[in-house]
């Protein structure tokens, strides 16, 4: 049996599960590490209607910022941060990321003034209100939003506007950028592992009194050579999405009032809604 | 139940028309703000301004221009007086409307 399987990891792999859940279904007992009382998930029991715990707090108070201050944040810490990153969850643990740590003040400002630079250009033949194509801008727009739906949402349209206009920095002056690279040959769907990673990340941070913001404008940083090889990406890698990260200026977390979302639930064969 | 028909599918809002692009609402208590900027230091559309000299000095929603609040709340959890809230989020028309979402609320207790 062995001598005929040796190579062949994918059915091998398959008879350990199938063997295991066999196993488990005939004993149904599994062999428990004894539970230590120092683990968070043991530190908290849920009780109907009880306070948030630490981690519900920090996910619920975080807020995007949008303003730094000036100080750099120490080498270990932001270390830190992509230690939490590298324990992110992943599609068959892939692990389809890569990230890039800039720290250089002059750096940030030119990959700032790039993006303006380009959003300038989409903007001349997409913004209908100010192009000075006018009617024809309006007709490229039509097009353009058709096909590139998510990047031209009226909000990011709006981003792009505003930071043609120079109103909108792409980093908005944070010391520390983070970027996420994706692996493009991971495992099912590295782009969302790479979102996942970068959560991890997020809510670290704020858990250490930094501020950070996602930057999915990075996208900006794309068009044209000059980025990819100063930041030397090239295959497999391709840039997904920046992380802003600072010490905010004020207190900008908090909890606020957030849409309710509908949900469908089907229970005892019968579907509800509930919001 | 709310869905998309063909003709919203198909068509594309004009993002300047208040008819098929709605941005955020934001409610200023004139009594409670005192004018300190930090909303509108904040604010990623730019839809705050601080108007007013001395005692009058207040924050204000911008009214005019296409995007401005996009309803993130960020200038609610940075008001030092809990003066700002957003009392309307934003929605689109036709391609972007907004599918199967409620009202406003802050975290619940399960």
């Amino acid at each position: 049996m062995k001598e005929r399987n040796r190579g062949d990891y994918g059915s091998m792999l398959r008879r350990a599960f199938i063997s295991k859940g066999v196993d488990m279904a005939e004993k149904l007992e599994v062999e428990e590490k004894p539970a230590s009382e120092d683990k968070t998930g043991s530190m908290y029991k849920w009780e109907e209607g009880m306070d948030w715990n630490p981690v519900e707090r920090i996910i619920l108070e975080r807020r995007s910022v949008r303003k730094y201050r000036d100080k750099q944040v120490p080498e270990a810490l932001i270390r830190r941060l992509l230690e939490m990153a590298r324990f992110a969850p992943s599609a068959g643990n892939s692990q389809s990321w890569r990230f890039i740590v800039i720290r250089d003040k002059k750096t940030i400002e030119s990959m700032e003034k790039y993006a303006q630079l380009r959003a300038k250009f989409f903007m001349f033949w997409l913004n209908w209100r100010t192009s000075p194509l006018g009617r024809l801008a309006w007709l490229y727009s039509q097009i353009g939003i058709r096909v590139l739906r998510n990047d031209l949402h009226p909000i990011p349209h709006g981003a792009l506007a505003a930071m043609a206009e120079g109103t909108l920095k792409l980093f908005q002056g944070a010391p520390t950028v983070i970027l996420i690279l994706e692996d493009r040959r991971g495992a099912a769907k590295p782009e969302l592992d790479c979102g996942i990673c970068g959560q991890n990340i997020v809510l670290a941070a704020h858990s250490l009194g930094l501020g950070t913001c996602w930057v999915g404008l990075v996208e900006l940083l794309k068009y044209g050579i000059k980025w990819r090889r100063k930041l030397k990406i090239s295959y497999p890698y391709r840039l997904v999405e920046g992380i802003a990260v600072g010490y905010p200026v004020g207190n900008p977390d908090g909890m606020v009032e957030r849409e309710l979302h509908e949900i469908e639930w089907y229970e005892n064969s019968q579907w509800k809604t509930v919001l | 139940m709310a869905y998309l028909t063909l003709k919203e599918r198909l068509l594309i809002p004009t993002y300047d028309n208040p008819k098929y692009a709605r941005s955020g609402q934001v409610v200023i208590d004139m009594e409670k703000c005192n004018g300190c900027g930090n909303c509108a230091m904040i604010c990623p559309g730019g839809a705050l301004y601080i108007a007013g000299i001395g005692k009058d000095k207040k924050a204000h929603l911008m009214e005019d221009d296409f995007p401005n609040c996009m309803s993130c709340n960020d200038c609610a959890a940075m008001c030092p007086r809990d003066a700002v809230k957003v009392s309307q989020t934003y929605d689109f028309g036709r391609f972007y409307k907004i599918l199967h979402r409620g009202g406003l609320s802050a975290p619940r207790k399960f």
